[in-house]
């Protein structure tokens, strides 16, 4: 009768087989599966896989660390400068070049058209390509906002401001001059604490202009694309599209 | 800030279970924990205790994890089954190792999304909300997550049956 009021729901099989439900709910599952051997089975089964997944990599947390996870070394070396970053420099160089060659031949083969297609497409690899490098995202870090801000608009030939995206709780790691169609373009990535980064590539707006939001997406990646008559501009994280909107439109205010 | 770091340090054996099995690769996976406490470090300044270190971490190793895939569009190596097939199954400890390279076998073949859920859930013990909290995903979401995951394991695992050959499958039930 209480099953009837609450029927038994798959997640209630599920929680069942994990030992999360209260004991009132538990007896109404144990009834249930009595008269249902199907799901008698399925829930089985499930409890076996819990067993059998914590047999097979259970014990990975009993290993002795090895030196290079040691937190307490990796902190002192933060502070002391760290000697490490120098031995890595030379793994990021190569990686640029890399991207660099890697962007020049695209452009000689395919040829792609002017305008955002293009412009986005190039936003969402160079985001691929660095928003997961951890050494060395970006070639000058926020510290040095300034620098970065007269260097990058001396390098495209307008004057262009970061756009600030605290409040979207997002904060600028730095920024990099990239190439686009054979002209420069700029991006700036911000991260937020949980580490999700997000990418700005920004190039000077070509003759097309003005242009409303449009999106794009990508293996998961949402990018959205929009000029005014100083840039072109695309935005691009792994964001639901309207958080992604908001920190545009954020960006596109303070542009101006 | 050294409370902070005790409370980083008492995660890495569990970061290290769960980037194991993510990643069924010893190297990639301490690479990636390497990585998730580097940005650890650098972050932990900026840190507010909206959700615990726990949670915290695994997300940043998560976001990592999903940035390395993007780059690298790279499957993880199928474990030869074959092999281990072949070997005698003695006892019970032998049943529970093999049944746990199977599902071993079978976690690599989920797509990332129902990976990272169930084994956050069953490996690492989190509550359902600490999960759905953890990869920023409604509770709906993540329960479907799990159901499919599960129910994709369970196929998997059934299919293969010859991974105990010399211990018929109704002992398995007896108890």
């Amino acid at each position: 009768m209480t099953a009837e009021r609450h029927p038994i729901r798959e997640e209630d099989l599920i929680a069942y087989a994990d030992g999360r439900l209260g004991a009132d709910r538990r007896g109404e599952v144990e009834s249930w599966l009595r008269d249902h051997p199907n799901d008698a089975a399925r829930v089985d089964a499930w409890r076996h896989q819990n067993e059998a997944i914590r047999t097979a990599f259970g014990p990975v947390a009993a290993e002795p660390l090895p030196a290079r996870l040691d937190v307490r070394r990796m902190a002192a070396a933060r502070r002391a400068g760290s000697g490490r970053r120098y031995a890595m420099a030379a793994a990021a160089v190569v990686l640029l070049v890399l991207g660099a060659a890697g962007g020049w031949m695209g452009r000689g083969v395919f040829a792609p058209p002017a305008g955002s297609v293009s412009l986005i497409a190039e936003a969402l690899d160079a985001h691929r390509l660095y928003a997961s490098e951890v050494v060395h995202p970006v070639e000058v870090k926020s510290d040095d906002e300034a620098h970065l801000s007269s260097w990058l608009s001396k390098r495209l030939g307008i004057v262009l401001v970061i756009p600030d995206l605290s409040a979207d709780g997002f904060r600028l790691i730095g920024g990099r001059l990239l190439p686009a169609g054979g002209q420069a373009a700029a991006q700036y990535m911000y991260e937020n604490d949980e580490g999700q980064r997000i990418t700005l590539f920004i190039v000077p707006a070509g003759k097309e202009s003005r242009s409303a939001f449009r999106y794009a997406s990508s293996d998961k990646l949402e990018a959205l694309f929009w000029s005014n008559d100083k840039i072109a501009c695309a935005i691009v994280g792994d964001l639901p599209r309207d958080a992604l909107k908001d920190i545009a439109t954020r960006a596109y205010k303070q542009f101006g | 800030m050294t409370r902070i770091l005790d409370e980083i340090e008492a995660c890495i054996p569990a970061l290290r279970r769960y980037a194991r099995a993510l990643t069924r690769d010893v190297s990639l996976a301490d690479d990636l924990v390497q990585d998730c406490l580097e940005r650890a470090l650098r972050k932990q300044t900026l840190w507010r205790p909206t959700a615990s270190v726990r949670s915290w971490l695994f997300s940043i190793l998560l976001n990592i994890r999903r940035d390395d895939l993007r780059r690298e569009r790279r499957a993880p190596a199928p474990l030869p089954v074959d092999t281990l097939a072949a070997e005698p199954a003695t006892g019970e400890a032998q049943s529970a190792r093999l049944a746990a390279i199977e599902v071993s076998a079978a976690i690599a073949m989920l797509p990332p999304d129902q990976r990272e859920a169930l084994l956050l859930v069953v490996l690492e013990d989190f509550s359902y909300g600490e999960a759905a909290a953890t990869l920023g995903i409604p509770l709906g979401t993540l329960m479907s997550r799990i159901g499919r995951a599960r129910e994709q394991l369970r196929e998997a695992t059934e299919r293969t049956p010859p991974a105990r050959p010399t211990q018929p499958a109704r002992l398995r039930t007896v108890k």
